[in-house]
């Protein structure tokens, strides 16, 4: 049915092949003009190769590219953005110390008679911009002042300042909040209009059902579909994307809750934490929701010592205890999967068994030299590996190489190799595919079973809700609401998350 | 999909021997160009002779191998080995046995290590900086404690240090091979070592899984200050003579050996045996010069010209 | 966290100080009199470094002929920086003084500052380096090349006139090593055809330098006679890897300076020679000059400061 149009962008039988592997082999893949395309597929399954080769940060082995139905070869960057085609990476790109203005046409910056800048013009630019854009944004500002979404902005701005008309976005929601995907949503939507063409890459399948236009599904490399949006239904999309129909999205509820393991009453650390607690029993998992910045991070990181809290009671077994670091909280069984794996959890340069066991070392080495059991070492990062089903080579693989999804699954091995009593997750599924992500939430579950107490955080509404015993809601560094799993839905969580509701006679401090 | 994750490995694995190997190349190219250049390179007694001149350069750099794969930088090591040196000199002068003396020395080395790390960790500060302050602190200490004038005439006790060659192998060398086989297995062996890399990888993620992240930066300063100290001492021992003014650009040659070796500068990659290979090819590199007998006003050319040369080839593979 | 980088800021500066103070000297005597007499001359000495035995006795010969004329001699060190040194001329200029005796740490970075001192209307003298521009009064420094000369004639004599010498020389570049190299060799050439110079080596006026270049070239020259060395700290060190390679005994090694320990080395017979510059003779003749100059005096542009040889003869 789009025969009757000249594509926008025809990449065709593109084959890259990586030493030893195919990375993509005879992909085609076709935009039309003006469509938000969803480009979907496990990690690993070539959708960022792909990418790299159009946006010529990659050179295919072999296939062609046409742009507007002429051939073109994209040697370099720079080629890609002169013809129109920019990418918004995961991670941003934009410089902190500068301002917004600055971040969108640095090295462009409009010059006065001296070859100095012109600041007025400068930014009198950036706002006729951003308006144009209808992105409310002060040019002055600092970039490393605004929100992760706002900082998104500024580089959707300044793709869009080069004259990009075909703008490929890889996984622009996952540190977003669901207000500001909203607004991400909206300006989407407002490009298209303008005719600018969207590649839009995401493992969230609500999202591109709600935003895409036509979807192309790709796995191990090869072009599996490519139909539009009202042809599929999220079943389908996954069943192509993994190749098996995934017929429970998440694990049943487990059996009813133990003793109480930890209690926290009254939390302070400005700015973030004015008097949060919360009971969390054995063999529950505990969903703790609520916008980001709202203080769920920092209540985590302060229960499990990494910062040090200016009042209240942490109670471990009953005990209150004082935590002056992570050590002290894993000597009381307490575990910590952090929000980010690559900055904060992961050694990336470190092999999967240094990872695996980094935790346990000191059960694993001798008391006085601290020499290590290498033995035991790697038959216990060997169980892990098996039990998790983590997919590597081998134990020496080096981490960085392993995909998102078998990355956070080494990270929770490290803290199962504890046997702790206490697991506190930070996003655990944040940017990995949908087959990994039913693994870790089944994952969970089976530790909930054997007793221990979890608390994860997430920014995933749907995950909270399907993974969660209970779900606290947090906002202002506070527990605002408490619901339990077949009392809450995502319009309830949602407004107490933004303060909109009210009506209850304050917040519902149940667990006291 | 686990091909898929396989195979970057692969080549991953793959160019991280051809790193290691880069290196090695470098070294073995170096010999036999200097075997076919000097009938005097390739011998037994020559190499005993570099082995013996590369043990300060070396103990130094391995104290700095730890210091760079924690992400750290230590500037002050020569001035450190020139403070150690004259006290320990003047000690010895006065009487104090060897055996005294020399742990004195080895402990003011560390003293002055561990306040390079207390400072680092306590106050937040760059080790670059705090290094910086002590590198003029301890340079000018070493020079107002002995007001600028070398010590020489040490006792033989101590000069064996320098000289003496128990079971025929000189003490140095000794010496040396011992404090890189110990600091090989604390760094390949035991969670210390372990905990050193994940911390130059990952400072926070080391944190987050129980590591005491403070103690071990202060810990890697007060070795790296210990054997600075150690190296001193043996430098004053083969010299019969202790220098307030020894030990002037030391850190840029241990600094030299250690990236020439591998490890990465900003932390988690490396190790010891590139160091030691990167301390053998300047030491072969000074060897050579002199053997040669090239012209003094050409030598530093020669100098950055192979030393460039041979991080060219092992970082080509990165 | 701001406050903390205070704090070691401040410790550090602290621990700074309280290691450079003591540096000024022993004799403070001459430095900080307590009520100077108004008619009494003051006259600056700007130092490249004390951290050096050479200038401690430059210096302090210096502060005995401004004892015994009854001036005021004011001493700065720079530390081999040549930053510093500007610094610190500035303040002399600005203290008023009377005449200038500068001895550069670089002797082009000096430059700005004689200028500096030329139109202050302040006379400059320089001692041992010299300065590359702007008015000298005078210039008082070691006759290197001479000195070079002298110590190949003791050679030469030493050795009956044959055999296989090594030169180590002192950084390259420096008007020390070119002077006392040239002088050697000249003398070398032209009057003791039968020695022969196998290799030449720098050893940077460095102690363990020479140690480490003297043992390699101990393992390429099997037979080696005599040894020349540009200064004192390079022979001591290549003394060194001579006895460790039971090689001392062969070899005559002559060095440059007569620093306290080359002379006990020739107290003890390991050390054949030494060219003795004198600083302290240098540190006299400057302050004398520049008083000399102060009283209206013409005095010479060049003063040549008298070496002398230190054999085990004159030793004692």
């Amino acid at each position: 049915m789009t025969d009757t149009r000249t594509p926008l962008l025809r990449m065709v039988e593109i084959t890259k092949t990586f030493p030893g592997v195919r990375a993509l082999d005879r992909v085609t893949f076709q935009v039309d003009p003006g469509e938000v395309h969803g480009l979907v597929g496990e990690n690993g399954a070539g959708k960022s190769t792909l990418m790299k080769i159009l946006t010529g940060a990659l050179q295919p082995d072999s296939g062609t590219i046409e742009l507007r139905g002429r051939p073109v070869r994209i040697p370099d960057p720079g080629t890609g953005q002169r013809l129109g085609i920019a990418i918004i990476h995961q991670e941003l790109t934009v410089l902190p110390e500068l301002s917004v203005a600055e971040n969108i046409f640095l090295g462009r910056e409009p010059t006065g008679p001296l070859g100095l800048v012109d600041w007025s013009r400068l930014y009198r630019q950036t706002q006729a911009l951003l308006e144009r854009l209808d992105i409310d944004l002060d040019p002055r500002i600092r970039v490393g002042e605004l929100t992760i979404a706002q900082q998104q902005m500024v580089e959707i701005a300044k793709a869009l300042s080069l004259n990009a008309d075909l703008l490929a976005m890889d996984e622009p929601t996952s540190a977003l909040t669901e207000r500001e995907t909203e607004i991400l949503f909206r300006l989407i939507q407002g490009l298209r209009d303008q005719g600018v063409t969207v590649i839009y890459i995401s493992h969230r399948l609500e999202e591109i059902f709600q935003i895409c236009d036509r979807i192309t599904v790709l796995r191990d490399g090869r072009h599996i579909a490519t139909r539009p949006v009202q042809e599929l239904t999220p079943q389908e999309v996954v069943r192509l994307m993994v190749g098996r129909a995934i017929t429970e999205m998440y694990p049943p509820p487990g059996q009813a809750p133990g003793p109480v393991r930890l209690e926290v009453r009254n939390l302070h650390r400005p700015p973030r934490l004015h008097g949060a607690s919360l009971t969390l029993r054995s063999g529950e998992i505990l969903g703790l929701a609520g916008l980001v910045g709202s203080g769920r991070t920092d209540l985590a990181r302060a229960i499990f010592g990494v910062d040090p809290v200016e009042r209240g009671e942490i109670r471990v077994h009953g005990r209150p205890v004082t935590l002056r670091s992570p050590a002290d909280a894993m000597a009381l069984g307490m575990g910590f999967v952090p929000e980010d794996r690559k900055s904060q959890g992961l050694f990336l340069q470190m092999t999967v068994r240094q990872n695996t066991v980094i935790a346990r070392l000191k059960e694993l080495s001798g008391r006085l030299l601290g020499l290590i059991d290498f033995r035991r070492a790697r038959t216990e990062a060997l169980r892990l590996v098996e039990e998790l089903d983590i997919r590597t080579p081998s134990l020496e693989q080096t981490v960085r190489n392993l995909s998102g999804g078998n990355q956070q699954k080494i990270i929770i091995a490290r803290w199962m190799a504890r046997a702790p009593s206490i697991l506190i997750l930070d996003e655990p599924t944040r940017g990995i595919d949908v087959g990994a992500k039913a693994e870790i939430h089944a994952l969970m579950r089976g530790l909930a079973d054997q007793g221990v107490a979890i608390l994860m955080i997430s920014s995933e509404l749907p995950e909270v809700l399907g993974v969660s015993d209970r779900v606290l809601v947090m906002r202002e560094g506070r527990i605002v609401a408490e619901f339990h799993r077949e009392e809450a839905t995502q319009d309830q969580v949602m407004l107490y998350a933004t303060g909109s509701l009210e009506r209850l006679p304050g917040p519902p401090e149940a667990q006291a | 999909m686990s091909q898929a994750t396989a195979v970057p490995g692969t080549s991953w694995n793959f160019r991280d021997y051809l790193q290691r190997f880069g290196i090695l190349i470098s070294f073995v190219l170096l010999c036999i160009a200097l075997s076919l250049l000097s009938d005097r390179f390739l011998t037994v007694s020559n190499g005993v002779n570099v082995l013996r001149q590369i043990t300060v350069n070396g103990i130094i750099a391995v104290g700095m191998t730890y210091v760079i794969l924690i992400g750290d930088i230590d500037l002050s090591v020569g001035s450190v080995l020139a403070l150690t040196s004259v006290v320990t000199a003047d000690l010895l002068q006065k009487g104090v046995p060897v055996p005294a003396a020399l742990g004195l020395g080895i402990g003011l080395g560390m003293a002055l290590g561990a306040v390079n790390g207390w400072i680092t960790v306590r106050f937040q500060v760059p080790s670059f900086i705090t290094t910086l302050g002590m590198l003029t602190a301890a340079r000018g200490m070493a020079l107002t404690y002995t007001q600028g004038r070398p010590i020489t005439g040490l006792p033989d006790g101590f000069r064996f240090l320098g000289r003496g060659e128990p079971l025929g192998i000189p003490m140095p060398i000794l010496l040396a091979a011992l404090v890189f086989a110990a600091a090989w297995v604390m760094l390949r062996r035991t969670r210390h070592g372990e905990y050193l890399y994940a911390m130059g990888n990952n400072p926070v993620a080391a944190r987050l899984v129980g590591i005491h992240t403070g103690r071990y930066r202060v810990l890697v300063f007060t070795l790296s200050g210990g054997l600075s100290a150690l190296a001193g001492l043996i430098l004053t021992a083969r010299l019969d003579s202790a220098q307030p003014t020894a030990g002037v650009a030391f850190e840029l040659d241990a600094i030299a050996a250690v990236v020439l070796g591998g490890t990465r500068f900003t932390g988690g990659v490396g190790g010891l045996g590139g160091t030691l290979l990167g301390a053998l090819i300047i030491g072969v590199l000074d060897n050579g010069i002199n053997l040669l007998n090239i012209s003094p006003l050409y030598e530093q050319i020669v100098k950055g010209a192979v030393i460039a040369l041979a991080l060219l080839i092992h970082r080509r593979a990165e | 966290m701001r406050r903390h980088l205070w704090i070691a800021s401040l410790a550090l500066f602290a621990l700074l100080l309280a290691a450079c103070q003591p540096v000024a000297g022993p004799p403070p005597a001459a430095e900080q009199p307590e009520a100077p007499a108004p008619e009494k001359p003051v006259i600056g000495l700007a130092l490249s470094t004390l951290n050096n035995p050479f200038f401690v006795d430059l210096r302090d010969g210096a502060q005995e002929a401004a004892e015994a004329l009854g001036v005021e001699l004011i001493v700065v060190d720079a530390q081999d920086d040549p930053a510093a040194q500007a610094a610190s001329i500035e303040d002399l200029i600005q203290r008023g003084v009377d005449a200038l005796i500068l001895n550069p740490t670089d002797s082009d970075a000096i430059v700005p500052s004689v200028e500096a001192a030329n139109q202050a209307g302040i006379p400059v003298f320089t001692v041992d380096r010299a300065a590359n521009g702007g008015e000298i009064v005078s210039h008082i420094a070691s006759d290197n090349v001479a000195g070079g000369r002298m110590a190949a004639e003791f050679l030469c004599d030493a050795l009956g006139g044959q055999g296989k010498v090594v030169e180590l020389e002192g950084i390259p570049g420096t008007s020390a090593a070119r002077d006392r190299g040239q002088g050697f060799n000249e003398y070398m050439g032209e009057n003791c055809p039968g020695v022969e110079i196998v290799a030449r080596q720098t050893a940077n006026f460095n102690r363990a330098e020479g140690l480490t270049v003297f043992e390699n070239i101990l393992q390429a020259q099997p037979e080696i006679d005599g040894v020349f060395a540009h200064n004192d700290e390079m022979v001591l060190g290549a003394i060194q890897a001579a006895e460790a390679a039971g090689r001392a005994d062969e070899i005559v090694f002559v060095g440059f300076d007569a620093i306290d320990d080359a002379v006990q080395a020739v107290r003890e017979g390991k050390l054949a020679a030494t060219v003795a510059q004198q600083p302290r003779e240098m540190g006299r003749l400057a302050v004398e000059t520049a008083v000399k100059s102060l009283q209206g005096e013409e005095v010479p542009e060049y003063i040549p400061v008298p070496l002398a040889l230190v054999t085990a003869e004159t030793v004692k």
